[in-house]
């Protein structure tokens, strides 16, 4: 297909009018911002425009012939979704061209209200996948900002298969952690990357060491900043950006200033059109290249887009951070959760509440030891931690033969994050479980979900990486056949509690276990050591992990896609609150990490606990010392992660 | 027609050149403007100076004390004109405030410390031991705790808390003193910029932070008593005004500081802590956050 100017959109970020004025003047074919609510840059109340700013702004664009999207890609709380609602309304008088949405509440807002806007997933939405782009579209996404972790070929497969629409961050700062699975700032500092309020801890300092022996290992390496990740910059690619089918260029940076956009919608705008005029004849041009790198703030990548990073993406030595926006703490220990107002006030549950204790568990032996000790529902595959292995169908079998003598049901999960390799996988799996017969499927992304329902007539559940805040996000899982949700780990005991009274799809809560900081695509150990993982294998089968320098150790664990998961350094135990939190169709365990006597112990455990709270709710009481003892034999200390906070901001 | 040069630390510090500029138009001062700004990377500073010095600016606009110092050590003649420089004689910058004797000139950020000493007093009239956190590495930090130290006199007893770094931060859990009342925060950009970790620990003991720094109050700081860098910037307009078009020297302009600090608090946090903030400060608040 022939290209002309409309083939390609430079899209810029606009924090303040002078921006808006200067990107457009500068070449800018889009522009997108936010506005004072719901939205991903809330730190600095400045750079974002009120309603009656965006309406003027919405005019300005227009009568340039520059098209304006607003971000409201914010998760939301209970408690927002009516704000949410008005919000919906007034933009709807402004009509900007597109609204770029991450919770899936909103796309069921946007029916309920008949909103006529356009909408684009923003990158926090996560999608790596055909399938969750059919879905989306059927909730009228037009286009979608795709993860950072798509290579260019895979996006072009993508849009070929699905004619959507792609959106590329191609410029500016970049996260290291798949987006919208990054819960390190919400859960420790109850400021969360996924409302907008990122206090980067990816930017701490850290020593990479052995978890086990706790040897450093990093003495000589280069440098303490493991995940600085750099800016990415594809100025030196626009031809195969443009030849990948990328719609949308986009240029991150919604708090810089009008002279730094200016700089790169110009630049990106020069070349655009030149590349376009006469593609075969095109030449990067160096003159304007050496200004915007001189001109840069940190060092550049290409991030994903040629291929997955090395040790050259990271910016080690610190050196041209532009700021910091928090330093390393004591993660929060298990009896630091904020005072509960309600804890007096027991929860109205019928008696016939019966709710299950599930188990995740990593192995067959661990699977037994669930068994016995008393959990209604086991969790095996997905993701599995070195050195342990992936489940076979033959594991799955087995693992279904057990749990039947137990009168206990077998899940079968599925990966966090599906690319076009996973999803092809899952479709063999959900075939061969439909004949295995387990008692149902886990789900972790609209994808898969999509992939579950196409391929099996088994019972659909939904994991914490949906991200669920609200009860309307659970209606959308809940029409699209899930069975259960899991809550976000992000949410706190009130947000928790406030989703177990509106939601209409049984909710399941985490409540004890060692829970994820960040999902990586990234080979961390490989980066920061320099070997080469091909003729190193057994490396990825050692504990690593990361020292902050608050002394916390955070382990990473290396699965089999080669993916590097970032666990925080205390594991999440909520037992002192478990009676709080009564309501919940199921509590997990998630013990992939642990011994099969841990996890022995833990589900002998929380199944007392949860048969005497249902028992006799109006009299139960929590003894302090049954923590103590976990703790005891716990491979980490015990934290309270978001519950923490009053509410997750 | 004037050509003026801005030089700029960090987007902190957004609204005084919005303030500049703006002041600038109400005195129609006409004016281009060819603008720098270094993102945080204080060794770039020099470099973007001398290109400033390069294009035969009529004046320099410098945002910090490090852009000041960069546009005062270029070895030309051009007028600078600074904000906000918490002390501009200890850095060199001027002889005194009345005189500064030299091509620089400017509006101070500084809060007097006897009036931040009074906020203090007036938001929690409870505070009997006041901690004070500051970065040793920051000479900005040193002069206002210096000044606070002085103004606290026996009001309240006074702990102090240094880091040497920013990783200080981290182990404050540590080094925090649990018998004080109330955290107080000299300005000082690592302080400033890692503050969510300090009132990490803080929350914990349920200590209450003073801050000087405006963004912090957004942040879970329950006040501060800040000089407006929108009317710090306005302020250096009206010198630019005297040096450009009344032709004085400015040698002879003299600093200028805040003579009305604002009120900053946050409702949210104090409702947290079980805070009742006195209502009269609520009246006099420029901005209570939710």
């Amino acid at each position: 297909m022939l290209l002309t100017r409309k083939s390609v959109e430079l899209l810029a970020p606009v924090g303040t009018w002078e921006v808006l004025e200067v990107a457009i003047a500068a070449g800018a074919d889009a522009v997108y911002l936010g506005g004072k609510r719901f939205n991903m840059r809330m730190h600095r109340t400045d750079t974002n425009f009120d309603d009656k700013m965006l309406k003027q702004a919405i005019e300005y664009a227009h009568k340039h012939n520059v098209k304006l999207y607003i971000t409201i890609n914010n998760l939301l709380s209970d408690r927002e979704i009516e704000p949410m609602r008005d919000y919906l309304k007034y933009l709807e008088t402004i009509q900007p061209d597109a609204l770029l949405v991450q919770d899936l509440a909103v796309l069921e807002l946007v029916k309920e209200l008949h909103i006529t806007i356009p909408l684009h997933t923003s990158v926090m939405m996560n999608t790596h996948n055909e399938h969750a782009i059919h879905k989306l579209k059927e909730y009228g996404i037009t286009r979608i900002v795709v993860g950072r972790e798509m290579t260019l070929p895979q996006l072009s497969l993508f849009r070929e298969r699905t004619g959507i629409e792609v959106e590329y961050f191609m410029h500016g700062d970049m996260c290291i952690s798949q987006s919208g699975q990054c819960y390190h700032s919400g859960i420790l500092f109850g400021q969360s990357g996924n409302r907008g309020r990122c206090l980067k801890p990816c930017r701490w300092a850290f020593k990479l060491i052995n978890e086990d022996t706790k040897e450093v290992l990093d003495e000589n390496g280069p440098g303490p900043y493991k995940l600085a990740l750099k800016d990415m910059c594809m100025y030196r690619n626009i031809p195969e950006l443009i030849q990948a089918g990328v719609h949308s260029f986009k240029i991150e940076g919604r708090m810089r200033t009008a002279a730094f956009v200016e700089r790169i919608v110009k630049t990106y705008r020069k070349a655009i059109d030149s590349y376009i005029a006469d593609p075969a004849g095109y030449v990067t041009n160096e003159t304007d290249w050496q200004d915007l790198y001189e001109n840069r703030s940190r060092d550049f990548s290409t991030c994903f887009a040629l291929g997955k990073p090395d040790a050259s993406a990271i910016g080690f030595t610190g050196e041209r951070e532009p700021r910091f926006f928090s330093q390393a703490v004591k993660e929060a220990s298990v009896d630091s959760m904020v005072p509960m107002k309600d804890t007096q006030q027991a929860t109205l549950i019928a008696d016939t509440y019966k709710p299950m204790l599930s188990v995740r568990v990593a192995d067959i032996t661990s699977l037994k030891s669930a068994c016995e000790n008393g959990a209604n529902v086991v969790y095996v595959g997905g993701e599995a931690f070195k050195p342990h292995k992936a489940w076979t169908l033959a594991d799955i079998k087995e693992a279904i033969s057990i749990t039947k003598k137990y009168n206990a049901k077998l899940i079968v999960t599925t990966p966090r994050a599906t690319m076009e390799r996973e999803c092809s996988e899952l479709e063999q799996l959900f075939t061969a479980l439909n004949e295995i017969k387990p008692d149902g499927v886990m789900v972790s992304n609209m994808g898969s979900l999509n992939l579950a329902k196409k391929f099996t007539s088994l019972p659909i559940q939904t994991d914490f990486s949906f991200n669920t805040f609200n009860h309307l996000a659970a209606k959308l899982l809940k029409d699209n056949g899930s069975v259960m949700a899991t809550t976000s780990l992000e949410a706190t005991y009130a947000q928790i509690k406030e989703l177990l009274t509106t939601s209409q799809l049984p909710i399941e809560i985490i409540i004890h276990g060692p829970i994820e900081a960040m999902l990586l695509d990234h080979n961390l150990p490989a980066m920061s050591l320099g070997y080469n993982p091909l003729e190193n294998p057994d490396m990825c089968d050692k504990h690593f992990a990361l020292l902050d320098t608050a002394n916390e150790i955070h382990p990473i664990r290396i699965d089999q896609y080669g993916r590097n998961h970032i666990l925080f350094a205390k594991d999440l135990c909520l037992l002192p609150y478990l009676v709080n939190l009564a309501g919940a169709a199921s509590y997990r365990i998630e013990a992939q990490h642990y011994t099969p006597e841990l996890v022995g112990v833990l589900t002998k455990t929380y199944r007392g606990e949860l048969d005497k709270l249902t028992n006799d709710l109006q009299n139960y009481q929590y003894d302090k010392t049954i923590a103590e003892k976990i703790a005891k034999v716990s491979p980490r200390e015990l934290g309270v992660g978001a519950f923490r906070y009053r509410i997750s901001r | 027609m004037f050509h003026i040069g801005i030089l700029q630390l960090t987007q902190n510090l957004d609204d005084a050149v919005r303030g500049f500029k703006q002041g600038l138009k109400e005195l129609s001062v006409e004016a281009d403007f060819h603008y720098f700004n270094a993102d945080g990377n204080i060794n770039e500073l020099p470099k973007l100076a001398q290109e400033l010095a390069e294009l035969n600016v009529d004046l320099i606009f410098a945002c910090s004390t490090p852009a000041a110092k960069a546009a005062g050590n270029l070895v030309t003649n051009i007028p600078v004109l600074f904000t906000p420089v918490f002390d501009p004689i200890s850095v060199n910058l001027v002889d005194n405030l009345e005189f500064p004797g030299g091509k620089l000139t400017g509006m101070s950020g500084m809060v007097n410390a006897d009036d931040k000493v009074k906020f203090i007093q007036e938001l929690l009239p409870n505070v009997k031991r006041l901690g004070m956190l500051y970065h040793t590495e920051d000479s900005n930090s040193l002069i206002e705790a210096s000044n606070f130290r002085k103004a606290v006199t026996d009001k309240f007893a006074l702990s102090e808390l240094t880091i040497t770094c920013k990783e200080d931060i981290s182990l404050l859990t540590e080094t925090l003193p649990q018998d004080i009342d109330a955290l107080f925060l000299p300005i000082g950009r690592i302080i400033e910029e890692n503050f969510a970790s300090i009132a990490y620990y803080t929350d914990a003991i349920d200590v209450p932070i003073i801050t000087s720094h405006a963004p912090n109050v957004v942040l879970g700081s329950l006040g501060a008593l800040v000089a407006n860098h929108a009317m710090l910037g306005k302020a250096c307009a009206k010198q630019a005004h005297q040096i450009l078009i009344e032709g004085k020297d400015v040698k002879a302009i003299p600093v200028g500081i805040t003579d009305k600090p604002e009120i900053l608090l946050n409702a949210f946090v104090a409702d947290n802590l079980g805070i009742e903030i006195p209502a009269s400060l609520l009246a006099k608040a420029t901005e209570v956050y939710e």
